[in-house]
């Protein structure tokens, strides 16, 4: 259950973020309604690519997969 | 006089209703204080931090006083958490970061002071406020950037562009990096907070039930009670690791710019 809330937390914080960045730009531009709009796609876009690094990296912690023990390209 | 009625009502339930659940995170003015204008009363969830301070303080001098080669239980203790730490930073952050460790061992132990402390009946969650976690969140988000820019200069702004995209798609591309990175404080302390204030929220309907439902029928809560009281426990320790890793995360990718 803790990870499923921390992924989800990701990706409405993702939706959160741009929605709010959107909202505030069109308060200063005058433009409202449609940069939130935008933003709030990139917002979800932007959850998305976070709940996909903290899923990969979760990978990385648990080991490689039953079959998949070849060693991993190491980029340090 | 009228909202001290109030708020004993809310706690032991109006009309012999059941207690509100929500009444535990209230904040109360102990010491009310007016600076400038702004409100610095001193609040319970004040009074809250400074105890978690000074037990932590209190816990680490005594517990390092002896110093024996053989070490006593509290001595063990102190050295676990140091030990538990100092590996963390080191697998996450590697040796250079060694610098931060100060700061993350600090955290963690607020954190899981806090956490512990709200465990305690009768306490506060001081964690389970957005406000105290996102303030938490948000300075670890400034550090780090600034961190990133000292360490890397202009170059740390080649982090929001990723590696291998066509020309064309990178005006999207940086955009949605850059607010994926800006979600960071907000999904680091929307996470501690929610897993504090439902947990305890469990607990206090629980608590209710178990009451309610009196001595024929509570024990099946009270059995509830006793599991999610030894799980909360374990939550309160899982959500200060959380906070302390994914600061150490955030360090590695500012000192080390990868994902």
């Amino acid at each position: 259950m803790g990870q499923a809330l921390k992924l989800s937390t990701e990706m409405i914080a993702g939706v959160a973020v741009g929605g709010f960045i959107g909202w505030s730009l069109d308060r200063w531009l005058g433009t409202a309604p449609a940069l939130m709009v935008l933003f709030l796609f990139l917002g979800g876009a932007a959850g998305i690519i976070s709940v996909v690094r903290s899923a990969q990296r979760r990978q990385a912690e648990a080991g490689p997969l039953p079959g998949k023990d070849l060693p991993a390209d190491d980029d340090e | 006089m009228d909202e001290t009625h109030g708020a004993e009502q809310a706690a032991h339930g109006a009309d012999g209703g059941l207690p509100n659940p929500m009444h535990q995170f209230e904040i109360e003015r102990l010491i009310p204080l007016k600076l400038f204008g702004i409100d610095a009363s001193f609040t319970n969830s004040a009074l809250f931090m400074v105890i978690a301070a000074f037990l932590i303080t209190v816990f680490t001098i005594v517990a390092m006083r002896r110093r024996a080669l053989v070490p006593s239980r509290l001595q063990s203790v102190a050295e676990m958490s140091y030990e538990f730490v100092h590996n963390m930073v080191r697998d996450n952050v590697g040796t250079d970061g060694m610098k931060y460790f100060p700061f993350v061992f600090t955290l963690f132990m607020f954190v899981l002071a806090l956490n512990m402390l709200g465990m305690v009946p009768y306490s506060f969650t001081v964690t389970s406020h957005i406000i105290v976690t996102f303030a938490l969140a948000a300075f670890i988000f400034i550090a780090v950037t600034v961190i990133g820019f000292v360490k890397h200069g202009p170059k740390f702004l080649k982090f929001f562009v990723p590696d291998g995209v066509p020309f064309v798609m990178l005006p999207l591309l940086v955009v949605i990096e850059v607010i994926s990175y800006l979600t960071r404080p907000l999904s680091l302390s929307v996470r501690l907070f929610a897993n504090m204030m439902a947990g305890h929220t469990m607990l206090k309907v629980f608590g209710a039930f178990v009451v309610a439902l009196g001595v024929l029928g509570g024990w099946a809560a009270l059995g509830f009670m006793v599991a999610f009281t030894g799980l909360e426990i374990l939550v309160a320790f899982l959500q200060a690791y959380v906070f302390a890793i994914l600061t150490c995360i955030y360090l590695n990718d500012a000192l080390h710019m990868h994902h």
